[in-house]
């Protein structure tokens, strides 16, 4: 359809064009199909590829009236009626910086056609974008329906199903004509469900016990106890923190102290959740709003360490957006699989979630912070030492707060008493590149950077919304200079409201009175004007004070629009929030060592002076909730619509009410745990399946939505899920079921058949094998060894820095640095603790190999094995040999495998060579396999 | 010999096993032999995979296999990458975009305001070295890098690289992952995910870093959430004994023979266990990669040696860290690693903010020489054609200096030099080019991400669909910027 004409030259070319637009149309033919005819197929021939559902460059859609009308990070792109006011239009005819298409410029027919369009006013038969039908689609998603509560299927073979569990499986098996696996034998079960529930292996004694247990419900038994063990909750909160991202450190922080010293309390939270069996909705809303509910009596005062799932996320250098994007994706894909970080700069390309959605929720964030000193979570034993800490703690807390806020002052002072200079160099800088992503060093006394770039900021922004308070300056300051005296003198003789964008009348008094001669005597004018609105703000709000009001009332308009420049809550020069990290404020390196200084003295006392008590990597809501805009492209230089705090539409409804309390964080931990959540108790359901099973019922955990994998069984998942929040939404309930079914408990070996038909195990016709994960394995190798320390919790360990009693200690206890992850943990497969993790790769590289051939952990264990008594108890070769497989494969060698052994010890085997056949069999696939 | 001897036979004779038997012959015994014939495929004599599987093969292979050779999109020009990091960041109007201009206006103020960089500089600063034209494409040059400006005709330099700001640690990011703070996986484990590595004998993704880590550490050569075997090894080339270069290379309480009887008798413990199951690739991957770790640790050794190497040819790389480590390098590309990235130093060498003319004279005096070598070397190995040298940091610096010395120069990202060479790109070429002082790219500008998108083309990728389905989106390593810039290729 590309049509090619000659090229005039560029100057003919022009006259043409502009002859067209000082032409009056002639409508020959309906709006309508001079759109669907002649524009549409333009639109998407040559526009559309970029500025479309796929790609909108430039923040620019042309897909649909709406979207050009929106616009894009510059604004509309289209003044109906008016092509000589249209961005679209300067830019095909290639007059302006912005140059579209950008290689082959239309033809002068095809700018004709838009030119045209434009000014019969932009007609655009069906306005709305063609995503509408796709979205409703999408809303009727599987996984945002209700959860129904299903009836197991009849079977008719009832001789295999235990639990209902197994009736949904067997009929789908039955229906795709394959047969359930044997039961795997006693040992196999014993050892797969030790792993599965505490990751550890079991005793031998306990295989031997449970082998000789005839009890009709041995098996149920050994479940029930392993469950009560401590070492459970040892076991799935360590998958419950692979959700979480846990790390004990920030990440890259410049000059900052990287650590958290107190994530393990969320760790030991974690744990404790888990071993005492806390109902799962209220183990959520304690994680992500514990603050709340301490004060209002429905926690403990524990549970504030709950809200380390906020906050021991990632610090990306201190910028607060990205710091609220790691919390919503830990709260929507950890808790909901709702991936809701997608639509940060879009709306998500697949499912039915809006940038609206997400600014919602960044509302939220936004307004919770994280007090300096945070909370104790246990009392605080009354000695003369914690009386001592307490004291010194609030002088070192009062002497930083004072020299932050002393500085943020003075930078105020310093705005206010130069505002003319700040807003002069600020004006100079438009049309540069833009500095606000980066840190920049100066001297004390020039003028600050981060605030000429938020000035910047404040004037591009006021420019767009015709805010009155800048009018005055817009109009007057794209004067040329040599006309400057004259023109301005002629504009501001004009009564305010006359103007368009209208001016502020104090403004325009003040300019009357005085008519600039210059740029720089407007600046100054702005100057004066800003300090009287200071003093303005001040009086006022005193007042209001006394008289017991929360906020100031203004006489008039334009009063209130200066009095509130500079004080609006987290407008731009809001610079309390984040101050303390905040290295940019101070561009100069001795008022950042003074600021690390002392940030650095309180936090050493606070983690580690005499006394220090751990605390709570607690959260506490702004007193003045932020009010979120849409950041269009993700960019917060380029704030859009305001959203209301609130819960994602697609769960809420249209009309999801906006959140009222305080930030609104009790409300949204309210709304991700209400049972009627056709989201949360799916998700949790099947990540629990999926750790007894190696695959989810669900292949894709932490993503339920259109692009995720459909259940392969969506009947019980819903069955699950239900009974789930019927049965008080206990986890041990969902581990005792599904451990107990007879699906659960078949043998790892698929048929001829099963592998030809189903060779995924979708329909569950055997047991997946699995392979131990990193900290399983390690723990194992320790286990096995006799050296494991059984104790639960505390804080965190350096793994390659260990002394001998901590590195005997469960591998989940070991301090996980964001920064620089031990190289063993990628290696094995750890997840990047950067962000939430659904599911751990499985990968087999050489490397792993070479720690089980040459790691000194391996022949510690090894020499651990033949130390241990039911090994050297054993004179006899054969004997010993026997003693070994029990101890570490548990179970005695085949006739062939003792053979073997004893061939490889040679004819008088010294400790050496019984330590080389232990290490041999921590080595073997069997060891580290889960049949 | 077959492929199934051999590797059960492996480079080492050591027939320490049992007193009157063969390995052989104990495998025989146990009934082994028919389960290796999964593996026979998997492994030859130099660890290099016998087929290649497509880039988008499933996922299981992925996992089980997951450095095994992969075929890209289309047919790449090049197959192997070598990433000169100059870390901290050289000068371009010193290097390789000479300015006569600051000549001119030294000590002066620039006759245009300053760009704003992270720290204020003054009046323009001319470049103390002197540049001349090289090779028949009279590529100018200065008198620091002459060795590697001996290859003039080969070299393909872009002179209007930019980046997003000019901050150390978000600019490393930017070149090495394609962001500046969000964690993204780096350009080398997105290249050894698509394309795997050709020697299963050694790590696929390589990274030198003498004396310690750059800034930013680890998260320079990250595979975030691609699977950690896709990460890059680092090797602290300072260390002379190989267990300090590559965790666990070395037993330190067995010899090689005696480890071998242990493996023996893991590997035919394995074989029994495997052989009573159905086929699994898991098993058969992990009975597989113990064979190539007990081979990584004599392959890795002698790849890392470079005293192994003629003395002729270390003499023309000369004694410094840099020639040890483009030694190592060439090693490593002749035994078909597939990404390895060499840094300058730890910390950031290159960030001469005052005594600028010193310490880029000494650094460059490390370095020249040896990548002079380095590219004869690998041309006299025909290893060129396929493999893609590329030089540069993660920003330049700006014309200016900073007050009051005339010394040193700031960060600079609006505008800055790197070179390719080899793998497809144009011989003698110049692309682009900054202002008249050098502070800003103005023609045919190159993004980083456009960089990026150029080698994976280079590599036979389409970067739009070298992707990576996580957290509900596809991920790439140009995110959703990145125009190949063809202009660069021959």
């Amino acid at each position: 359809m590309r049509r090619r004409h000659l090229r005039e030259t560029p100057q003919a070319r022009v006259a043409l064009v502009l002859a067209c637009i000082f032409v009056p149309s002639v409508r020959a033919e309906d709006d309508a199909t001079f759109f669907e005819t002649r524009v549409r197929p333009l639109l998407v021939d040559r526009c559309q590829s970029c500025h479309g559902p796929k790609k909108q460059e430039g923040g620019v859609r042309l897909d649909s009236r709406d979207a050009l009308l929106r616009g894009g990070d510059t604004g509309p792109v289209v003044a109906p009626g008016n092509p000589d006011e249209s961005p679209l239009i300067e830019a095909i005819l290639r007059q302006g910086p912005v140059v579209m298409p950008p290689k082959e410029a239309l033809s002068d027919k095809e700018t004709t056609v838009l030119v045209d369009w434009v000014r019969r006013g932009a007609p655009w038969p069906e306005s709305r974008p063609d995503a509408s039908a796709a979205d409703a689609s999408n809303r009727a998603h599987w996984s945002f329906t209700p959860v129904r509560r299903e009836q197991p299927p009849e079977v008719e073979n009832r001789g295999w199903a235990r639990t209902p569990i197994d009736r949904f499986i067997q009929a789908r098996l039955d229906a795709a004509g394959l047969a359930p696996a044997r039961e795997a034998d006693k040992r196999t079960l014993a050892r797969r469900l030790s792993f599965d529930l505490i990751g550890l292996p079991p005793e031998p004694e306990t295989i031997e016990s449970f082998l000789a247990d005839p009890r009709p419900d041995a098996y149920e038994r050994l479940v029930d106890r392993l469950l009560a063990s401590p070492h459970y909750g040892e076991r799935w909160g360590r998958h419950w923190l692979d959700l979480a991202r846990y790390s004990d450190t920030k990440g890259y922080v410049f000059l900052q102290d990287p650590e958290y010293p107190w994530a393990f309390t969320y760790r030991d939270y974690v744990i404790e959740a888990f071993n005492a069996d806390l109902a799962y909705d209220q183990f959520l809303k304690e994680q992500i709003a514990a603050d709340q509910l301490v004060a209002s009596g429905k926690a403990d005062q524990s549970a504030l360490r709950g809200l380390g799932f906020l906050t021991v996320g990632s610090r990306y250098l201190n910028n607060p957006h990205d710091i609220i994007d790691d919390r919503i994706d830990v709260a929507t894909r950890g808790l909901m699989g709702l991936t809701v970080g997608c639509a940060r700069c879009h709306d998500h390309k697949y499912d039915p979630i809006s940038t609206r959605d997400y600014y919602a929720l960044y509302g939220v964030f936004a307004s919770t912070v994280e007090p300096d000193v945070p909370p104790l979570y246990a009392a605080m034993p009354d000695t003369p030492e914690s009386r001592h800490h307490a004291a010194e703690l609030a002088v070192r807390e009062t002497a930083l707060r004072t020299y932050v806020d002393g500085k943020i002052a003075k930078l105020l002072d310093t705005l206010k008493r130069r505002f003319g200079d700040y807003l002069l160099r600020a004006h100079r800088a438009r049309g540069r590149p833009r500095t606000d992503d980066f840190m920049q060093i100066v001297d004390p006394e020039e003028l600050n950077p981060a605030l000429v770039a938020r000035l910047r900021g404040a004037l591009e922004r006021a420019k767009r919304n015709r805010d009155p308070l800048f009018a005055p300056w817009h109009a007057l300051a794209q004067i040329p200079e040599d006309r400057f005296a004259d023109e301005a003198a002629t504009l501001v003789r004009q009564p305010a409201e006359s103007h368009a964008p209208p001016w502020n009348t104090l403004l325009a008094q003040e300019l009357a009175a005085n008519p600039p001669k210059t740029l720089g005597e407007l600046a100054s004018c702005y100057g004066r004007v800003f300090v009287r609105a200071d003093a303005i703000w001040w009086d006022y709000t005193t007042r209001a004070k006394l008289n017991g009001n929360e906020a100031p009332v203004y006489p008039d308009a334009s009063l209130g629009e200066l009095a509130l420049f500079f004080h609006a809550p987290a407008g731009a020069f809001d610079l309390h929030a984040n101050a303390i990290d905040d290295i940019a404020l101070v561009p100069d390196r001795a008022s950042q060592d003074e600021l690390k200084k002392l940030r650095d003295k309180l936090r050493e006392w606070r983690d580690k002076g005499p006394g220090a008590p751990p605390r709570a990597m607690s959260v506490v809501d702004k007193p003045r909730p932020v009010e979120p805009r849409v950041f269009r492209r993700g960019s917060p230089g380029q704030p859009g619509d305001r959203v209301p705090r609130r819960f994602v539409e697609v769960l809420g409804g249209t009309d999801t009410a906006p959140f009222r309390t305080g930030s609104g964080r009790l409300e949204l931990a309210l709304a991700i745990a209400d049972p009627a959540n056709p989201l949360t108790s799916r998700v949790i359901v099947n990540r629990i399946w999926m750790h007894h099973f190696g695959k989810g019922l669900v292949d894709t955990p932490s993503d339920l939505g259109t692009r995720g994998s459909p259940p392969s069984h969506p009947e019980l998942l819903d069955w699950l899920a239900a009974e789930f929040l019927n049965k008080g939404q206990g986890l041990k309930w969902l581990h005792r079921m599904i451990a107990c079914s007879s699906v659960y408990r078949q043998e790892s070996k698929p048929s001829e058949l099963v592998r030809e038909r189903d060779a995924e195990n979708r329909l569950l016709s055997h047991a997946n094998r699995r392979r131990l994960e990193f900290e399983a394995m390690r723990d194992a190798v320790l286990a096995t060894s006799g050296t494991l320390e059984p104790r639960v919790g505390g804080p965190s360990f350096v793994i390659t820095a260990a002394t001998a009693s901590e590195s005997s200690r469960r591998t989940l206890y070991a301090r996980i640095d964001r920064q620089e992850l031990p190289v063993l943990y990628r290696t094995f497969d750890f997840p990047d603790p950067q962000s939430s993790s659904p599911s751990r790769d499985q990968t087999t590289v050489p490397p792993q190999a070479l720690f089980w051939l040459n790691h000194p952990l391996l022949a510690a264990a090894a020499r651990g094995v033949i130390s241990s008594v039911d090994v050297s108890r054993h004179a006899g070769i054969s004997d010993r040999v026997e003693a070994i497989y029990r101890r570490v494969l548990l179970r005695p060698p085949e006739s062939a495998e003792l053979e073997l052994s004893l061939q490889f010890l040679g004819e008088e085997p010294d400790g050496d060579a019984f330590e080389l056949l232990a290490h041999s069999l921590l080595m073997t696939n069997e060891f580290i396999m889960i049949d | 010999m077959s492929d199934i001897q051999e590797l059960m036979e492996g480079p080492d004779p050591g027939r320490a096993f049992g007193r009157d038997s063969s390995r052989r012959a104990f495998l025989d015994k146990c009934g082994m032999g028919l389960g290796w014939i999964g593996l026979a495929g998997l492994l030859s004599d130099t660890g290099r995979l016998a087929q290649a599987a497509p880039a988008d093969a499933d996922t299981t292979a992925r996992l089980t296999h997951p450095l095994a050779p992969r075929v890209p999109h289309f047919a790449p020009k090049a197959k192997q990458v070598v990433h000169l990091f100059m870390n901290g960041g050289p000068s371009h109007v010193d290097t390789f975009d000479p300015k006569t201009t600051l000549t001119q206006y030294h000590g002066k103020p620039l006759p245009s305001e300053n760009l704003a960089t992270e720290r204020k500089t003054g009046a323009a600063m001319r470049s103390p070295f002197q540049f001349r034209r090289y090779g028949r494409c009279g590529l100018e040059v200065s008198e620091l890098f002459m060795h590697t400006a001996a290859h003039a005709d080969d070299l393909c330099v872009i002179r209007s690289m930019h980046a997003d700001v000019p901050n150390h640690e978000p600019s490393l990011m930017l070149m090495n992952c394609g962001d500046g703070r969000l964690v993204r996986p780096s350009m080398g484990s997105w290249v050894t995910y698509g394309l795997g590595s050709e020697n299963q004998n050694l790590p696929g993704f390589v990274v030198l870093c003498p004396g310690g880590y750059p800034i930013v550490a680890a998260q320079n050569w990250r595979s975030a959430f691609l699977p950690g075997a896709y990460q890059g090894t680092y090797v602290d080339p300072k260390h002379r004994q190989i267990e300090k270069l590559i965790e666990n290379i070395k037993n330190r309480r067995i010899p090689r023979a005696e480890q071998r009887k242990q493996l023996d008798l893991v590997q035919a413990l394995n074989e029994r266990h495997r052989a009573a199951r159905e086929s699994d690739p898991q098993l058969e991957a992990r009975i597989a990669s113990f064979e190539l770790a007990f081979r990584m640790q004599t392959e890795a050794a002698d790849a890392f040696d470079a005293t192994k190497e003629p003395a002729a040819i270390r003499e023309r790389y000369g004694a410094s860290t840099p020639a040890r480590m483009l030694l190592i390098t060439r090693r490593l590309i002749e035994r078909g690693v597939r990404f390895v990235q060499v840094w300058s130093g730890a910390g950031q060498p290159w960030d001469n903010h005052d005594g600028l003319e010193a310490q880029h004279r000494s650094l460059a005096r490390d370095w020249d020489q040896p990548i002079g070598a380095f590219l004869t070397d690998l041309k006299d190995r025909g290893l060129l054609d396929t493999t893609l040298v590329m030089w540069g940091g993660e920003f330049g610096r700006t014309p200016t200096a900073e007050l009051p010395q005339l010394s040193g120069r700031d960060h600079n990202h609006y505008g800055f030099s790197m070179w390719l060479a080899g793998g497809g790109v144009k011989r003698g070429h110049v692309h682009g080019e900054t202002d008249d002082f050098g502070f800003a790219a103005v023609e045919d500008k190159v993004h980083v991400h456009d960089l990026h998108a150029t080698i994976l083309h280079l590599l036979g990728f389409d970067h739009t669909k070298l992707v990576y389905r996580y957290a509900g989106r596809d991920f790439r390593l140009t995110d959703v910027h990145g125009n190949v810039v063809h202009d660069l290729i021959a």
